[in-house]
């Protein structure tokens, strides 16, 4: 039988609800409670996850209110994203879309308005879904997240971070501070691809996401990585490798497209077979070369 | 790559519980003292416009503005019996008792109006909540005062009435009898969807939809009774599926087990086939479950157009169709 909802409107039912305005603030009372807090932003993914059981939960930890958390700057050769920023001003940050197309591409596929209004990209990193939609992006450009406790602070490369479904390296006493993306000077070409079984509010049965640098047509940099295929999203280095230094026309298309398929490990569930992800991961890659190819020449 | 197809489908549905049942519904009618007229009626609507319609119905029979009513519904205390909203049934069954109290009610209009003019009803006019003789139409009686003036008298201006149309029960050899059911919808769907090859995605994209529906008492309503119908059918031709594993049902929210979106959903075109060829209000037939069910053998029906497989099993989910892919372009190596 389905039990009664003992969630009141106003919280009487947990101990504590902190609410700091400073990092400073927020970094201590998590060094204090540690395991013990809740963390909470948008709430988009905790409020799935606690339906009718918020009371369960003793201390929560909202960060929403810590405005220094939720902007976007420019730096000289990165891009300095706030883990409070939220989906939709991803989409409408013209700094994102001329430099990391992929990332707003992402971010406008993400649930529904209401999500992308109140879900943030730092809730997204730290939920650590295998499909959760921006971190591919994040592994192909590359973006390092910055991780602060209250004595310590350390800068992590993206894919690094992930361990295990929901499951990352962050610890207990630290936050998510920053997300910073470095800017490149070649020029990028980005494609981006969800699959999902409806066309919103639907959970990711695969992504992809290619990100090429050209220099004098020889691909300089290649960022390769695909969600909902693994444990954790994943960027696919050995791929990537083998693309440096070579010209798109010199490219096997067929044959990486083999290769992601053999190097990403997805498993049967609701949204789909391991079949299904292997074979249409292959398909995906072949449309994103192509993608890129037909960009190059209309320039 | 995306590859067209369109497919079509065909359905009859007989509609009313039919088969021998004592299917029936009752409404009463009573114009007030305060410029209202009170439908009395059991039908629930549960947002299929049955109330909408009833009103319209009656309005038309009494020749006032529908602004004029008010209904109240599914009152244990001052409703009788209406039978479900199931079975596609309120529109015939519901809105013909409230056809027949309407027309109860006119006649009691007319019998009070010819006591108050002291003349026989050919001589007497109703129009716009009027009754009046046709040579001075000036000298009107609304109904409101009439109302006041056969109270009065110790009467009340109302009608009640049922309707309980005869079906039989079908043989149980040949299933046939005289009338099984009250009467049949007829509805045929064109879909064009497009499948993604890559991705085994279908997207439908256009819904052409011929309805045999007697008499649209509310077009308007009918197309929500289309479009909403064959929404649920698109689901079930894609999306819905429980799934089960030993006992346990694995999707039982509505994060897993998906239906349509609105952004889902294609574009629609309709056109009514109206030879008010039933027993019901104005010829009309009833139209909620019949316009989900075309859905999936259409799209069936254009997936084999648009890739040549046939699925024989719902929903026809990307996997498949990426599987069904694979094995064709194996054998044709």
């Amino acid at each position: 039988m389905k039990q009664e909802n003992n969630q009141p409107i106003s919280g009487t039912d947990f101990k504590n609800y902190f609410q700091p305005s400073s990092l400073k603030e927020a970094l201590e009372i998590r060094d204090k409670y540690r395991s013990e807090v809740k963390l909470v932003a948008g709430a988009t993914d905790i409020f799935v996850q606690y339906n009718e059981k918020l009371h369960e939960v003793e201390n929560w930890l909202d960060i929403s209110r810590i405005e220094d958390l939720k902007k976007i700057e420019k730096k000289e050769k990165s891009i300095f994203i706030g883990p409070l920023v939220t989906h939709l001003e991803i989409i409408k940050s013209d700094l994102i879309n001329k430099h990391f197309s992929a990332l707003s591409a992402a971010a406008l596929e993400v649930g529904s308005p209401q999500i992308r209004s109140r879900g943030t990209i730092g809730g997204n990193i730290c939920t650590s879904s295998p499909a959760g939609d921006l971190l591919p992006p994040l592994l192909a450009y590359e973006a390092k997240f910055h991780l602060s406790s209250r004595k310590k602070s350390r800068i992590v490369e993206s894919d690094e971070f992930f361990t295990g479904p929901k499951k990352n390296i962050l610890k207990d006493s630290e936050l998510l501070t920053g997300i910073e993306i470095p800017i490149s000077d070649a020029e990028v070409y980005s494609f981006w691809k969800k699959i999902g079984r409806r066309k919103a509010l639907v959970i990711s049965t695969l992504t992809l996401n290619l990100v090429l640098e050209f220099e004098n047509d020889l691909i300089k940099r290649a960022g390769l990585a695909v969600g909902s295929a693994a444990p954790v999203p994943v960027r696919l280095k050995k791929i990537e490798e083998k693309m440096l230094g070579k010209k798109l026309s010199q490219l096997d298309y067929k044959k990486i497209a083999e290769e992601v398929k053999n190097r990403i490990s997805p498993i049967d569930d609701l949204r789909g077979t391991k079949e299904y992800r292997e074979d249409v991961a292959a398909d995906i890659m072949v449309n994103a070369l192509e993608k890129i190819e037909k960009e190059r020449v209309s320039g | 790559m995306k590859k067209y197809g369109k497919g079509m489908a065909s359905i009859m549905f007989g509609f009313g519980y039919g088969e021998g049942f004592p299917d029936h519904s009752i409404a009463s009618i009573e114009i007030m003292e305060d410029e209202r007229i009170q439908i009395k009626t059991a039908a629930a609507d549960v947002g299929q416009g049955v109330i909408t319609t009833v009103i319209q119905i009656a309005a038309e029979i009494l020749r006032i503005n529908p602004e004029n009513f008010e209904v109240i519904q599914g009152d244990t205390h001052k409703t009788k019996n209406s039978g479900s909203s199931s079975a596609t049934r309120q529109t015939y069954f519901t809105g013909s008792a409230v056809k027949k109290a309407a027309e109860e009610l006119l006649a009691n209009i007319y019998h009070y109006g010819s006591i108050e003019f002291r003349s026989n009803h050919p001589e007497l006019g109703v129009e716009n909540g009027r009754i009046f003789l046709y040579d001075d139409p000036d000298d009107y009686i609304t109904y409101w005062e009439l109302a006041r003036r056969v109270k009065e008298s110790g009467n009340r201006l109302e009608a009640e009435a049922s309707f309980f149309p005869v079906t039989y029960e079908p043989d149980e050899k040949t299933g046939q009898a005289d009338k099984v059911y009250v009467a049949y919808t007829f509805l045929t769907q064109v879909f064009e969807i497009e499948v993604d090859t890559d991705t085994g995605i279908i997207e439908v994209l256009n819904v052409y939809s011929g309805l045999d529906l007697g008499k649209a008492i509310n077009p308007k309503n009918v197309e929500g009774q289309i479009e909403g119908g064959t929404v649920q059918g698109m689901g079930m031709a894609v999306m819905e599926d429980q799934i089960i594993k030993e006992g346990k049902t694995l999707n039982a929210g509505m994060t897993d087990y998906l239906v349509p979106t609105s952004v889902d959903i294609p574009k629609f075109e309709h056109s009514f086939i109206e030879d008010e060829d039933s027993e019901g209000p104005f010829g009309a037939k009833g139209v909620g479950e019949p316009t989900l069910i075309a859905a999936s053998p259409a799209i069936a029906n254009a997936v084999y157009d648009a890739i040549g497989v046939r699925f024989y099993e719902l929903p026809i989910t990307p996997s498949k169709i990426k599987k069904a892919l694979k094995e064709k372009n194996e054998e044709n190596k």
